[in-house]
């Protein structure tokens, strides 16, 4: 089943990063974009963006961001965005510090961690499922609502006639 | 190599187009690797090393993966790898590079 869910790889391993990003397509996550630095990253991001992002800790193959630069930059012009920290570094204090600073999981490079990538997609994925159909639930309420005002209204009216 | 093996499914241009993608990091990463100075500061010699280490691994190399990420970790912690300890992972590293030519072939 696909997924929509937009996904953003944001790591300077390039190999790793095309093999994560077709083992995601092929389990239904249908639009995954590559970034290779955290500068291009930032350049494509909008405000609201509801891109999901893994983000890597070490982008130095890349550009000058660490991967906790650039998380707080998202936070900063797009506050709701999911990230994903994905990194080869087994620290606390990296994991800490992304965690206070937002994101929403840390999974360390190992070799199960494609598949925990997944599993932290699947739940940000569901949240954005539950927050849709919240959204419309209340939407239905209020659309119900002014029906019932509207209503009443009109009844008011033809009664006051009387 | 389980997960390159799970998604090329079977067919071999797949397969061969991921070993392909890992190669042109390894082989050039090793030529750095063997060039570098074990007496000089050591950071570019970690950050090598620290780029190879998620790659051996994905393509399943155990040994090289551990051997990497305790020299990692060491120089990270403030020590030192000496040049006997460099050879060896170049040593081992070429090796892999060598298994991944031949299924190429």
């Amino acid at each position: 089943m696909s997924k929509h869910l937009k996904v953003a790889l944001v790591d300077d391993d390039i190999p790793n990063t095309e093999v994560l990003r077709d083992f995601l397509i092929r389990n239904g996550y249908s639009h995954v974009d590559k970034y290779h630095d955290g500068e291009s990253f930032l350049e494509s991001l909008d405000r609201f963006d509801e891109r999901a992002v893994v983000l890597d800790f070490d982008l130095s193959g890349g550009g000058e961001l660490n991967g906790l630069e650039v998380l707080e930059a998202i936070k900063e012009r797009s506050p709701s965005t999911h990230v994903i920290f994905f990194s080869g570094q087994d620290s606390l204090e990296v994991a800490v510090e992304s965690l206070k600073n937002g994101a929403d999981d840390y999974i360390v490079k190992s070799n199960a961690a494609f598949a925990l990538v997944k599993t932290s997609l699947d739940k940000v994925y569901d949240l954005q499922v539950l927050r849709t159909s919240e959204k419309r639930s209340q939407r239905i309420s209020l659309l119900l609502a002014i029906g019932w005002v509207s209503t009443l209204a009109v009844v008011a009216y033809f009664l006051a006639g009387r | 190599m389980e997960i390159i093996e799970r998604l090329s499914a079977g067919d071999p241009e797949k397969k061969k187009y991921y070993i392909r993608l890992f190669l042109d990091t390894l082989e050039p990463e090793l030529v750095n690797l063997k060039g570098a100075d074990v007496a000089a500061h050591q950071e570019p010699i970690r950050a090598i090393l620290h780029k190879l280490k998620s790659q051996v691994q994905t393509i399943g190399a155990r040994e090289a993966h551990a051997l990497m990420a305790e020299q990692e970790q060491r120089i990270k912690e403030g020590g030192r790898i000496e040049q006997e300890e460099l050879d060896h992972t170049c040593q081992a590293l070429s090796d892999l590079i060598e298994n991944l030519q031949e299924l190429l072939k």
